[in-house]
């Protein structure tokens, strides 16, 4: 239990870290919070030569809600997202989705930017991200690109981000007329890893569904949307019933020519399970 | 090349020692500050037994590396009753048997430590702690009692 | 005034806890030691392969590398590990320690030893493996299955042997012909992990000059460690000395010397130094050796009448890559109590023991007793079902009853005493109350109640004679009392957690009539402890060290009121002892009183006995200290029933545990504080192999649990909040003190009541429950076998 030698360098700036990850014939391992790289490290499955700690960098941390956007800067603390009090009025879905993540004390050092690059499969956040429509902004010495979070995840802990690339912040759309809610089946407890999550946004009018968004996260290397579920939810009732909607969100997140563990067909009907649960418990609260 | 001093605030008193980037602050304060009362039991932040507070908040030391508390402040079990008595967690653990080998108990005082600090209670002051021995009883009565006596005491 | 001081009884929180939680503990990874060096294991990363090269070539050349031994330097300096308790035929009979051939991933084939931690993981990185791999055979069917690749030389058809226990196949087969009802079905207990909060870990310092090898190790059982050690490596009894410092939890898994173990302290006699090695959790789930592990097919026959008529069980053992010390142990274990607190007309169970290519397999709390009670009890509530029966009725109905002990069952084992109808009623008492209102329609909800005896003080000499088990039963303390009148004691058994030194303080004290902190108990060092091969293992540790000690007490009472006696010039019925609850030894307050005021303190007692003074012949023996070794003419048998009351989620398979009653006969009870608290650590343990916990690999025979992200332990949110733990007292009538175990009690039970409430909850999958852990995937897929939809329950 003790990793590799490396180097580490902590610049205070975007345009050090930039400089830093500048290192040709070496690998560079990006430090966020460093809830998930740090046990990579000490047991040896990352082997990097240096390591550039983003967390004295100034800038790249706080929240911004504007008119249209909210923008989260990349080392923004899960704890904050979860305790913001501006951000649990313009997107509680991701405050609560924040909250579901690990334990309290993983929250305070773990970052929004850094779950979404550890990009693992059944992770909450990234799910929310691809709900909410998020733009992730990544910088470099080459510029400034921003890419959809829909394609940022390129499968199990894999990203687009280039080796000289820093996530800087991630930009999410106001939700308008969309409420969304976030829900997950755990290994154990409260405090497991996630088996399969759900976020749903809708839109209802009169107790039918208007419009519907849905993004499982679980099934597959990365959380994918089921437009074909959300199609199908259009003017239903909220409150159901709705049968064969398991069915259907097994079979679009299982179909063919997909990826994903062995179990996927259990974890999608649960995103299922979930799916309608979460469509009954909106309709209880809203009296129908 | 590979490493570097690094001070760090310990319980109130300031030790400088030298660290290799490497090595996680659970490592350095167990070897070269050896205080080993903060306890490796997975590396992973999965059993919370290493628990210390940085700069006030509750981390997994085995998740931090050393060189990151450099210049910062580190409370660990060893910090919490002082040189004097136990502190009201201290002796809740006791009085209601919630330990038993005593591993996991260093972590799980750190955080009860700092739920007491926030006005005791904290919901959830269990997740993120395992305890293979005493199936958790003993330790949800020790909560319950420790936030119990808080209240009698304010 | 003696009455003051009643200590058996009394709920004492450990005193080292104070320590603990100060953060003062001194485990393996804690202690300081001058120039250790540090050790790292060269693993093999497959399950199966010839060793055809080990070349450390680069690591030795490395300026931080102290030593490397290769399964060839191994070879030289070590013996193989011997077993102990071996099955009929075993073809092994010891486990080597330098390998040429690697049956598991995670073996160790060489140690690396260099200036630091990270240095020695370099420099195992650095060795060149070359291996030939050899087909896996990850799992019991595959060992069996024709033209299985052989594992283990000499193990025709990978059968390490086999043992069949009870009544004889004709008295089986009659009381299967005459039933009713036959239930007979498959089961598996899938291997686990024990996870100890603390993995394992060894610190070997050798001195070339005195020839001494002082070896500190997270042990449970010391002296089997230096009785092993001595063999491996070649060493005298007493060149080897082994101290266990505090551990941090074992539950069986740290009983035997490991060859890993073993590669540390070769490495430390070979340098002439201090080398430690302290495990860490990858290495814990991959190296380590795992519970359970066991599958069966079992029957059981029942009369129209609801009457047992036959138990009788087939079990495979997989035993993995070696038989171990204990071997097949735990699963003749479940032979031995496959009929629990029932009565039957016959019961029988035959022992398979089969080798894979992983992890070998051991003792685990509960050590084959909860295999045991799953089995029975499902097919009890199977048999109840088909019956139309209530299960509790049908349990009743065939309880040995209290006018019927002792009773020997047909595997021969002898129920001492105990109410085994009381503990079960109480139990079902106890788990009765209404379903909650606010329950969502997907969610089904019951209660099942389930009864286990639990075999305790495993001793008797003449039983692990009978067996073959070449192990010392009997169990050995020294009492002392100091010269300044303070009181120790010593004791082979050894303190794991589960506070076995304040239990035995407390029967030191109320025996002497002293207060409890003149009591230190001494443990874990092989050169000051009464030798004890078992240690605490198997409920034993407080029947056996306690009954030894109420013996020890007793005579060394008895000769310090004679001496005070002879003093005050009284016989000794005339002389009363008063001790004040806060004195110390010498105060006025702790003193014998004769006639007309006259008095003799404690504390003057025993300086007077330590020079002699005072003895009434000069044959009369000096020093203040009393050895007993007890050998208890027979076990004891504690016993108890679970009820729980699990809500099952129709639509994700979940099962939640929502109550949990639990009622315990373990005789009479030290401290209940620790009694309490090793039932329900005991529970939470048998929880989560109900629930969670297993074992896995890939199709290569590839650790899959690598860490608690794949293998999860129960955290304190999966115990329910409505967790009772009881206990009824019958005082066990073969151990001084009345005592009976209950170590492993809590964990015996809860698979068996857990799976029982769920087939109680939806008995449309009650047929399927017979292989653990219940995962929500697991009881989905029988849910949906079933024909219950995901929506199920949703309107």
């Amino acid at each position: 239990m003790s990793a590799v030698a490396f180097d580490y360098t902590a610049p205070t700036t975007l345009d050090g870290a930039l400089g830093a990850l500048d290192a040709p014939g070496r690998t560079v391992a990006l430090l966020a919070g460093g809830q998930s790289l740090v046990p990579l490290l000490t047991s040896r499955q990352v082997r990097p030569d240096v390591v550039v700690d983003l967390n004295g960098v100034a800038g790249l941390a706080g929240i911004g809600i504007g008119a249209d956007r909210v923008r989260i800067g990349a080392m923004t603390r899960l704890r904050e997202v979860e305790r913001h009090r501006g951000l649990a009025a313009a997107l509680p879905v991701l405050a609560s989705a924040a909250a579901a993540v690990a334990h309290p004390h993983i929250r305070v050092r773990s970052t929004l930017g850094g779950s979404l690059c550890h990009a693992a499969p059944a992770a909450e956040l990234p799910a929310v991200a691809l709900a909410l429509g998020a733009q992730v902004v990544l910088r470099s010495a080459r510029g400034v690109r921003s890419v959809p979070a829909g394609r940022f995840a390129t499968g199990a802990g894999t990203t687009v981000r280039a080796p000289d690339e820093v996530v800087t912040e991630i930009v999410f759309p106001r939700t308008g007329p969309f409420t969304y809610e976030f829900s997950e089946l755990c290994t154990r407890g409260s405090t497991g890893y996630p088996v399969a999550g759900v976020c749903l946004g809708l839109r209802a009018d009169g107790g039918l569904v208007r419009a519907a968004r849905v993004v499982v996260a679980g099934c597959g290397p990365v959380p994918v949307r089921l437009p074909g579920v959300e199609a199908a939810l259009v003017g239903r009732a909220v409150a159901g019933p709705h049968p064969g909607l398991v069915a259907s969100v097994v079979a679009e997140a299982t179909r063919p020519g997909s990826t994903g563990p062995e179990d996927r067909e259990y974890r999608a009907e649960v995103a299922g399970v979930l799916l309608v649960r979460a469509l009954a418990a909106r309709a209880g609260r809203e009296g129908r | 090349m590979s490493a570097r001093t690094v001070t760090v605030r310990v319980n109130g008193v300031v030790r400088t020692e030298e660290s290799e980037h490497h090595t996680t602050l659970a490592e350095h304060l167990r070897t070269a500050l050896r205080l080993t009362g903060t306890h490796i039991g997975c590396g992973s932040g999965d059993c919370g037994a290493c628990v210390v507070l940085l700069d006030g908040e509750p981390v997994c030391s085995c998740l931090v590396l050393a060189v990151q508390a450099d210049g910062r402040e580190v409370t660990t079990v060893e910090g919490l009753a002082g040189g004097g008595g136990l502190t009201r967690e201290q002796r809740a653990l006791i009085e209601e048997h919630g330990l038993q080998c005593g591993f996991c108990t260093p972590g799980l005082l750190v955080r009860m430590a700092h739920a007491a600090g926030r006005g005791g209670g904290e919901e959830g002051v269990l997740a993120g702690h395992l305890c293979r021995c005493t199936g958790y009883v003993g330790i949800r009565a020790a909560v319950r009692r420790s936030a119990g006596d808080a209240g009698a005491g304010r | 005034m003696t009455g003051e001081h009643r200590h058996i009884g009394r709920p004492v929180p450990p005193r080292h806890h104070e320590r603990l939680v100060r953060g003062g503990g001194r485990f393996l990874a804690d202690l300081r030691a001058a120039d250790v060096l540090h050790a790292a294991f060269v693993r093999s990363p497959l399950a199966h392969a010839a060793v055809a090269g080990f070349d450390a070539t680069a690591a030795r050349r490395d300026p931080r590398c102290a030593l490397v031994l290769g399964p060839d330097d191994l070879a030289g300096r070590t013996a193989a590990i011997p077993t102990v308790w071996r099955l009929p035929g075993q073809p092994q009979e010891s486990i080597p320690v330098a390998v040429h051939t690697a049956r598991y991933a995670g073996q160790p084939l060489g140690i690396v030893v260099a200036r630091t931690p990270t240095a020695a993981l370099d420099l195992a990185e650095a060795v060149r493996l070359d291996l030939a791999p050899l087909p896996p055979v990850p799992t019991v069917a595959d060992a069996l299955a024709e033209h299985a690749p052989p594992v283990v030389p000499g193990a025709a058809g990978n059968e390490a042997g086999r043992i069949r226990f009870g009544s004889p196949a004709e008295e089986i087969a009659a009381a299967l012909a005459r039933a009713a009802v036959v239930v007979e079905r498959e089961f598996t207990l899938p291997r686990v992990h024990h996870s100890p909060l603390e993995p394992r870990g060894v610190l070997a310092a050798y001195e070339a000059g005195t020839g001494l090898l002082t070896v500190h190790a997270s042990s449970q059982s010391p002296h089997a460690m230096r009785q092993d050690l001595c063999a491996v490596l070649g060493l005298r009894a007493d060149q080897v000395r082994v101290i266990a410092p505090d551990v941090g939890g074992s539950f069986g898994s740290k009983v035997f010397l490991y060859p890993d173990e073993a590669m540390v302290c070769a490495a430390a006699v070979a340098l002439g130094g201090a080398v430690r090695w302290v495990e860490s959790r990858a290495e814990n789930f991959t190296g380590a050796y795992q519970g359970r592990a066991q599958q069966a097919t079992a029957r059981l026959a029942v009369s129209g009448e609801g009457r047992f008529l036959a138990f009788d069980a087939d079990l495979l053992a997989d035993l993995g890559a070696y038989a171990t010390q204990a071997g097949a142990g735990p699963h003749q274990v479940t032979a031995l109590t496959l009929q629990g607190p029932y009565h039957a007309d016959a019961a029988a169970a035959t022992v398979r023991g089969v080798y894979t290519t992983r992890v070998p397999t051991g003792a685990y709390r509960g050590y084959g007793m909860q295999e045991a009670a799953f089995i029975r009890e499902r097919l009890v509530d199977e048999a109840a079902r088909e019956l139309g029966l209530s299960p509790v009725e049908l349990r009743l109905r065939n309880l040995i009853r209290p006018q019927d002990l002792p009773h020997t069952t047909h595997t021969g084992l002898t129920y001492d005493s105990g109410d085994y109808g009381a503990v079960l009623r109480r139990a079902a008492a106890l788990a009765e109350r209404p379903p909650p209102p606010d329950d969502p329609p997907w969610v089904r909800r019951a209660t099942a109640v389930v009864a286990a005896v639990e075999i305790s003080a495993f001793a008797p000499t003449a039983l692990l004679e009978a067996f073959g088990i070449a192990w010392s039963g009997w169990e050995g303390v020294r009492l002392r009392i100091n010269h300044d009148g303070t009181v120790t004691v010593h004791s082979g058994v050894i303190a794991v957690g589960q506070g076995i030194e304040t239990s035995l303080a407390q029967i030191a004290a109320e025996g002497l009539g002293v207060p409890l902190d003149w009591v230190r108990v001494e443990l874990g060092d092989t050169d000051t402890a009464p030798h004890s091969d078992l240690s605490a293992q198997a409920s034993r540790a407080l029947t056996l060290a306690g009954g030894a000690l109420v013996i020890a007490a007793r005579q060394l009472a008895g000769r310090m009121r004679a001496l005070a006696a002879g003093f005050l010039k009284a016989e000794p019925e005339q002389v009363t002892l008063r001790i004040a609850a806060t004195a110390d030894p010498s105060s006025p307050e702790a003193a014998f009183h004769g006639a007309g005021g006259a008095r003799i303190t404690w504390r003057e007692t025993a300086h007077r006995g330590y020079r002699g003074w005072g003895r009434a012949h000069r044959t009369d023996r000096i020093r203040l200290e009393e050895s007993v070794d007890f050998d208890p003419p027979q076990l004891t048998f504690a016993h108890g029933a679970h009820a729980a009351e699990v809500a099952v989620d129709l639509g994700t398979g979940r099962v939640e545990v929502t109550g949990y009653w639990a009622v315990h006969d373990s005789g009479v009870l030290v401290n209940p504080l620790i009694a309490h608290g090793q039932i329900t650590g005991g529970i939470a343990q048998g929880l989560g192999q109900a629930l969670t916990e297993e074992a896995r690999v890939d199709g290569a025979g590839l650790p899959v649990t690598r860490s608690f992200r794949e293998y999860t332990l129960p955290a304190a949110q999966d115990i329910p909040e409505d967790l009772v733990v009881e206990h009824l007292c019958t005082p066990s009538t073969v151990i001084p003190g009345g005592f009976k175990g209950l170590g492993e009690g809590g964990a015996i039970l809860p698979p068996a009541a857990v799976a029982c409430a769920v087939a109680a909850a939806v008995p449309e999958i009650a047929h399927t429950l017979t292989s653990l852990p219940l995962t929500p995937s697991r009881v989905r897929a029988a849910l949906r076998a079933a024909g219950i939809t995901a929506e199920g329950g949703i309107r």
